[in-house]
């Protein structure tokens, strides 16, 4: 495997990567035909191929440029309005994706210790063999519930989650309650929509709490509040770093961490208190808008002021001119949401700001409840029934955590609950496009919990650190070399095709789901012969042919009918349920409310985290391209903090948190709380088979310690607290 | 004419043996650069794209071959003949001196292979073409006015004295001419950096300063080789001519005093004469050992009949006017807007440096002792030597 | 893929870049990357500016992508011996990595200090200037430069300079608390393509600050064309004493032959015979 990539042409690798990589893969014919067709191809088989780009889950609408049967560009599609003609730096370098040197294009069975990384190549039928017969015995001798299945959002989920149902287990992680289960929850109970849409073409003011768009960039809607800015809007951020979207700010708020909800909460107060909402207008569609004045009495700004360390008279301020901006006010839902216990609260006072100023009551206004489900219209291949599943889930929901959405579930709990064997013992894991190793927080654990397993498998398409510490590794073709399903986004439904066919023997998660669903005995599931049947079957109530989808690279909708009169919310009294009885029913604050979150001892610091522009996650640090122009990862430390403690810029330093240590080089800046340090996530690779990204970088992971919200299950990451100290 | 050197007794001397070395290092990290490139072999980088060996191999290395276009305009140009003995010597120094620029090029130039496409690839803007056409004419005139005395040493007489009445006075003028051109043009390499060269020497003047410098320079070799090579090969010194020789430099100090200050009352930038730190500093000591030291020195007869009062005197000018190429070509030459790392020559380029000079040492040494390089020595000793009863007149 | 600019109302290429809305994403270095094959050790863009300033929680951020500015007068292309840099008249600066000899006068000459050089690369590798070419090639095809179609927020913008000119000026009209009220680039070193307006001093945005207004190449190339009149008069000159000098010394000569005939008893003198060895060695 090549180090680095420093020939003139670094894209014409084949024949330089130790044979794994295929010269020149063409165009599938069938793409490329119906390229050719519209005259997206020339004769040679040059031109651009649409699909979208996989290298976050905002998935911007790609045109890919291929030339002799290479990818060497891609574009964002215009048509696209998660794009609009624009990829970010992580869409740019997808090509590094596809070509990366370190690919797994075999399927792989291990033959030392786990996280030997010493596997050798097996063939497709011996290694879904091998998965197939782990998992029946499981099934048949502990029961389904047994085997735990993971998997974070990409397209081909939904046959991910029929193989979970067919098989019949309970158990399913997901990465939402690693990033966005307070927003969810908080947004389901109160607006009966999971997250909200925004809209800044009239927006006046905006309101962010976190959610630092211009490092988290969802390159659409990045651009927006770019030019929304540019064109006048006001931007209050609360940050305790001073992030690139706290410089895009008018006004950055440095604010103690974990205490966002007192600050919102003291805005309510100011709004409510002074009647600055028309609460008359928006009575009718709140719940709570009569008593929210005296709830919320006690949340004054001096009372905010001595908790978040921001200025009272700040705080008056900021609320009034939110207030004024009236619908075009817009409170940021945020995303990533992982902070603090309390940021369900946060969430939820969030929530109530928007109702207040009126702008999710206003059709086409800043925030919109009207989103269309995924999925809606498209057709899907029939399947029976699922069997009944009778066990408990691992995650505790809802027996442990009742209010926590049963597709969010809790992602931490699952791990815990596998060391734990309570209520009942795991014994396989199977893997698809995640790496839990790194994302859940706790690595330790994790390592742990991988241990107790008889059997894991992994889909993956390199051999990241999940992959690493597995039994069998199925290689998945990357998202330039698949097809997916249909994705609507708006009123279009996008495809994503394979803009060259699989490198080496990668396969997509569409075949491997099939693949495995048939020798589990549950070929009834999987009703499609091949990625292009399941297409079609998914196109046929659109009445139209996969071949113009695949040329224009979406099919047009039909629109759906709006209905007029009164708004409603898919809550339970089909209002805003500001006051929630919900919440109430199970033993929870039904309002907004005030949670303090623990402190860091004198010596301590919050250990923040939060995006870079150039990185996904976990995912992406191999990714040649990125690793060129990504900052070296270091550990942020206030200048004065750093001076304090005899430490200069790039020192090394130890960090220890109650469950785990790192060592780190650091960065002193001003841009960062004294009482803060903050860690790029995603770093601190084990796999060796990551050649780029191995050994670089602390792992936060390794730090993180698990805590989970009991009503949204949301793990709080900022809420571990680490000591530094030079190393 | 006869060889009538000494061959010293030691063949393989520490001294030889040690350059023999050197030579052999410059040789390796050379085929090594060939093959990884500049960058492992040297501290070179995008803020510091020139360094060492340009300051040290070009810049130096052309100045110190100055001798040669002087000593052979003294000798041919203005028909002094006397001057004679030291015109060959001086020759081959600046042959072997434009042969190592030459080299030392293909170690520096990013594209060795590409070094002959200044002769089909022109840009007459450019004074690094000036340079380069100039310095590849130059190197073949040295070679054509030093061969004969390589035909002397095989006797061949006819060929010798063909040259002799034909060649040497036009190859002369136009040896004066192209180092007077390339002379100047390295100076005027950095016209085009007003913003990167320290203004105590940027000037649109440079040209003419880096002239007179070089005559200067010239002279200070031609007394500094014919001392280094006496001691080593054991052979006596023309005093009487370099005496003569180091009388003419107080004259170049001089001018080259005003000039330099003229231009800098005339620019407005006297200012800088002593606020500038360390590179007020380093001006101050190019003045001194270009032009005070030498203009005090050899203003004295009898510093210049003294061969040490000759060598001092000779190596204040050399050392001064290598400074002065060194400030032009590195280290007055800043601002670069992207440095994070620095310049401090690596170990490898030092020693390709050296070794490439003591490759020439090895060369001039060769010559010296197979060659016909010094005239005669009886007849000299007879007529040269500093016991002679008759002294010279002046102004010869 | 359709054409995306009209090039025919392009008269002269250029960029403006507009710091309020950089948000350091580094999309463009990434795309320009991919179009143009640059190898993984070099980039043909980077990160400038001091990034962040000012003290903890006053704060301000400034970042640009800095590259090839594409001068009016490019120094580059005066400077390199062998011309490998071309200015188009449409205003791209282009360099020819075919002719380069590596000599790095260009990195030297360059006011902005923009030339990259591939520093490991063997001989067979052939090291080349690592340089933005305003993606001439995907421009000529009707796209924009893979950095400007890029760009999440549209902070760079490709177009005719004087239209990209009327627009910065219009912007810093608009928001005029927001901007520094001056377009870099409009007469830096004569005039570039690359056109810069910002909300902090270019200098924090890691530009150079003490740009002349007049090209730099300017004083260089007047004086480097005298060379050629100058070297044939030097030439002239010096034949002329070559000529000179031998006459004189003849004369001196035949005064000194003269005199040696009229005191023979008298010890040769000492210069003249010597001269006369001479002499017969060296005239015909």
């Amino acid at each position: 495997m090549t180090k680095t990539i420093s020939r003139r042409d670094f894209l014409k690798l084949g024949g330089i990567a130790a044979g794994a990589l295929a010269l020149g893969q063409l165009i599938p014919p069938e793409v490329a035909s119906a390229a050719r067709k519209s005259g997206m191809l020339d004769a040679s088989d040059s031109g651009y191929i649409p699909t979208m780009c996989e290298m976050c889950v905002w998935r911007c609408g790609v045109l890919a440029k291929v030339e002799n049967g290479r990818v060497v560009k891609l574009e964002g599609n215009p048509e696209h309005p998660h794009s609009r003609g624009k990829l970010c730096p992580r869409g740019q370098s997808g090509l590094m994706n596809t070509y990366d040197p370190d690919r797994v294009l075999t399927p792989l069975i291990r033959v030392g210790k786990r996280g030997e990384g010493l596997f050798r190549q097996a063939s497709w039928d011996e290694a879904l063999d091998l998965v197939a017969e782990n998992m029946l015995k499981i099934k048949n001798t502990y029961g389904p519930e047994a085997m735990v299945f993971s998997s974070t959002h990409n397209l081909s989920q939904v046959q991910f989650e029929n193989l979970l149902y067919a098989y019949g287990s309970p158990n399913y992680g997901t990465q939402r309650s690693l990033c966005f289960n307070a927003m969810i929850t908080a947004f389901l109970l109160t607006y009966g929509v999971e997250e909200p849409a925004r809209n800044y073409e009239d927006v006046e003011f905006i309101l962010m709490v976190g959610r630092n768009m211009m490092e988290a960039i969802s390159t659409s809607e990045t651009g927006e509040l770019a030019h929304a800015i540019d064109r006048g809007a006001k931007l209050v951020y609360l940050d305790p770093r001073f992030t690139k979207t706290a410089a895009k700010a008018t006004e950055w708020i440095p604010i103690r961490p974990g205490t966002d909800a007192a600050f919102l909460l003291a805005m309510i107060n100011v709004i409510t208190q002074n009647e600055l909402a028309d609460c008359e207008f928006v009575k009718q569609y709140v719940i709570g808008c009569d008593e929210i004045v005296d709830e919320m009495s006690g949340y004054t700004p001096a009372w905010a002021e001595e908790i978040t360390g921001v200025p009272a008279e700040t705080i008056d301020r900021i609320a009034r001119e939110y207030a004024a901006a009236k619908q075009n006010a817009l409170a940021h839902p945020g995303w990533r949401t992982s902070n603090f216990i309390n940021s369900f609260q946060t969430e939820r006072a969030i929530a109530t700001l928007n109702a207040m100023s009126g702008n999710v009551l206003t059709p086409g206004g800043c925030l919109s409840t009207e989103v269309a489900a995924e999925g809606a219209g498209l057709g899907m291949p029939p399947q029976p029934p699922y069997p009944r599943v009778s066990a408990l889930r691992l995650d505790g929901v809802p027996w442990k955590y009742p209010l926590v959405p049963l597709k969010l579930g809790v992602f931490q709990e699952l791990r815990d609950a596998i060391l734990t064997e309570d209520p009942y013992q795991s014994h396989g894991w199977f893997i698809s496009r995640q790496n839990p190793i790194l994302s859940l927080p706790d690595r330790n654990k994790t390592l742990e919990a991988f241990g107790k397993m008889d059997f894991i498998a992994t889909v993956d398409i390199i051999m990241n650190d999940t992959a690493w510490f597995s039994d069998v590794v199925l290689p998945e073709s990357s998202y330039l070399e698949r097809y997916d399903p249909l994705l609507p986004v708006g009123d279009k439904a996008f495809i994503r095709q394979p803009v060259i066919e699989p490198q080496g023997e990668a396969k997509s998660a569409l075949w491997i789901y099939k693949q495995l669903g048939d020798r589990l005995g549950l070929g009834d599931y999987f009703q499609y012969s091949d990625e292009e049947d399941y297409l079609n079957q998914q196109l046929a109530p659109l009445g139209i042919s996969l071949d113009e989808v695949k040329a224009q690279g979406y099919a047009d909708m039909p629109e759906s009918e709006e209905e007029e009169g009164d708004l409603t919310f898919n809550t339970t009294s089909g209002k805003i349920e500001v006051y929630s009885e919900t919440l109430k029913n199970n033993g929870f604050s039904p309002w907004p409310t005030w949670e303090e979150p623990p402190f860091p001892a004198e010596n301590e610091f919050y250990l923040l985290t939060g995006k870079v522009a150039q990185q996904t996650q976990m995912g992406t640090q191999n990714n040649l391209l990125l690793h060129k122009y990504s900052d070296e990862p270091r550990l942020w430390m206030n200048t004065k903090t750093a001076a304090e403690r005899g430490l200069v810029d790039g020192d090394w330093v130890l960090i220890t948190s109650p469950v785990g240590k790192a060592n780190s080089k650091i960065l002193v800046t001003e841009a960062i709380r004294p009482d803060c340090v903050y860690l790029t996530p995603g770093y601190g690779h084990l796999s060796k088979g990551l050649t780029t990204a191995y050994g670089v970088g602390p792992s936060d992971s390794a730090l993180h310690v698990t805590y989970t919200d009991p009503i949204s299950g949301s793990q709080a990451l900022s809420q571990t607290f680490v000591t530094v100290e030079k190393a | 004419m006869k060889i009538k050197i000494r061959i010293p007794d030691w063949m393989l001397s520490p001294w030889v043996m040690g350059m023999v070395i050197l030579s052999a290092m410059a040789i390796l990290i050379s085929f090594i650069r060939m093959v990884v490139g500049i960058g492992p072999v040297s501290n070179l980088n995008d803020a510091y794209p020139w360094g060492f060996w340009i300051s040290f191999d070009i810049y130096t290395g052309v100045a110190l071959g100055a001798g040669a276009f002087t000593m052979a305009a003294v000798v041919y140009i203005f028909d002094l003949k006397k001057f004679t003995p030291l015109v060959r010597p001086s020759v081959l120094t600046g042959f072997l001196g434009y042969a190592m620029v030459a080299v030392a090029l293909l170690v520096d130039l990013g594209r060795p292979e590409n070094i002959w496409h200044m002769i089909i690839y022109q840009n007459h803007t450019s004074f690094l073409f000036e340079i380069g056409i100039c310095v590849m004419t130059y190197l073949t005139v040295l070679l054509l006015e030093f061969i004969p005395v390589i035909f002397e040493g095989f006797r061949w007489n006819g060929v010798v004295h063909f040259f002799h009445k034909w060649l040497t006075l036009p190859l002369v003028i136009l040896g004066v001419v192209l180092s007077t051109l390339h002379q100047s043009s390295l100076g005027s390499l950095t016209i085009i950096m007003p913003a990167k060269l320290h203004p105590l020497w940027w000037t649109p003047f440079i040209p003419i300063l880096f002239f007179v410098s070089a005559v200067i320079v010239g002279f200070g070799m031609v007394i500094v080789e014919s001392q280094i090579s006496a001691r080593a090969l054991h052979r006596g010194i023309e005093i009487n001519l370099l005496k003569v020789v180091a009388s003419w430099i107080p004259y170049g100090s001089a001018l080259y005093l005003i000039l330099r200050f003229g231009q800098l009352a005339v620019e407005g930038k006297l200012g800088y004469l002593f606020t500038s730190g360390v590179y007020s500093l380093l001006f101050w000591i190019e003045i001194l050992l270009i032009g005070i030291i030498p203009l005090v020195l050899f203003s004295q007869k009898k510093v210049r009949k003294s061969p040490n009062g000759l060598l001092y005197g000779a190596l204040s000018v050399v050392l001064g006017v290598v400074l002065n190429r060194f400030d032009v070509s590195w280290i007055a030459l800043g601002g670069r807007i992207f440095d994070t790392t620095g310049y401090v020559p690596s170990i490898s380029e030092v020693l390709v440096s050296f070794g490439f000079v003591a490759a020439s040492v090895l060369v001039f040494r060769y010559i010296a002792l197979h060659f016909p390089l010094f005239v005669d020595e009886e007849e000299y000793q007879e007529e040269n030597t500093i016991e002679q009863a008759h002294p010279v007149k002046a102004g010869d | 893929m359709k054409s995306k600019i009209d090039l025919s109302s392009i008269n002269y290429r250029a960029i403006l870049f507009d710091a309020t809305r950089c948000i350091d994403c580094r999309a463009c270095m990434v795309a320009c990357s991919v179009q143009n094959n640059v190898p993984n050790d070099v980039t043909r863009i980077w990160v400038a500016g001091d990034a962040v300033m000012g003290e903890f929680p006053d704060l301000e951020r400034a970042t640009m992508p800095y590259h090839c500015m594409h001068c009016h007068d490019p120094a580059c292309a005066s400077a390199c011996p062998v011309g490998a840099y071309t200015k188009r008249p449409d205003g791209p600066v282009l360099y020819d990595p075919n002719v380069c000899i590596g000599c790095r006068y260009c990195m030297n000459a360059c006011p902005f200090d923009v030339p990259h050089f591939e520093w490991n690369r063997g001989v067979d590798e052939h090291a080349e200037i690592i340089k933005c070419d305003l993606c001439t090639p995907r421009v000529d095809g009707g796209q924009e430069p893979a950095c400007v179609a890029t760009c999440p927020t549209d902070a760079l913008l490709f177009g005719d300079r004087y239209e990209l000119i009327q627009i910065a000026r219009q912007r810093i009209k608009d928001h005029p608390d927001r901007y520094i009220d001056d377009i870099y680039g409009e007469t830096e070193n004569g005039g570039t393509s690359y056109l810069i307006i910002s909300h902090v001093p270019f200098g924090h945005l890691g530009l150079p600050t003490d740009i002349p207004n007049e090209g730099v190449g300017k004083l260089s190339e007047s004086i480097m064309g005298a060379t050629l009149p100058f070297a044939a008069a030097w030439g002239t000159v010096l034949t002329g004493i070559a000529i000179g000098s031998r006459q004189l010394h003849k004369r001196k000569q035949n005064h000194a032959d003269e005199a040696d005939k009229v005191s023979e008893a008298a010890p040769a003198n000492e210069s003249a015979s010597v001269s006369e060895t001479a002499d017969t060695e060296e005239q015909p």
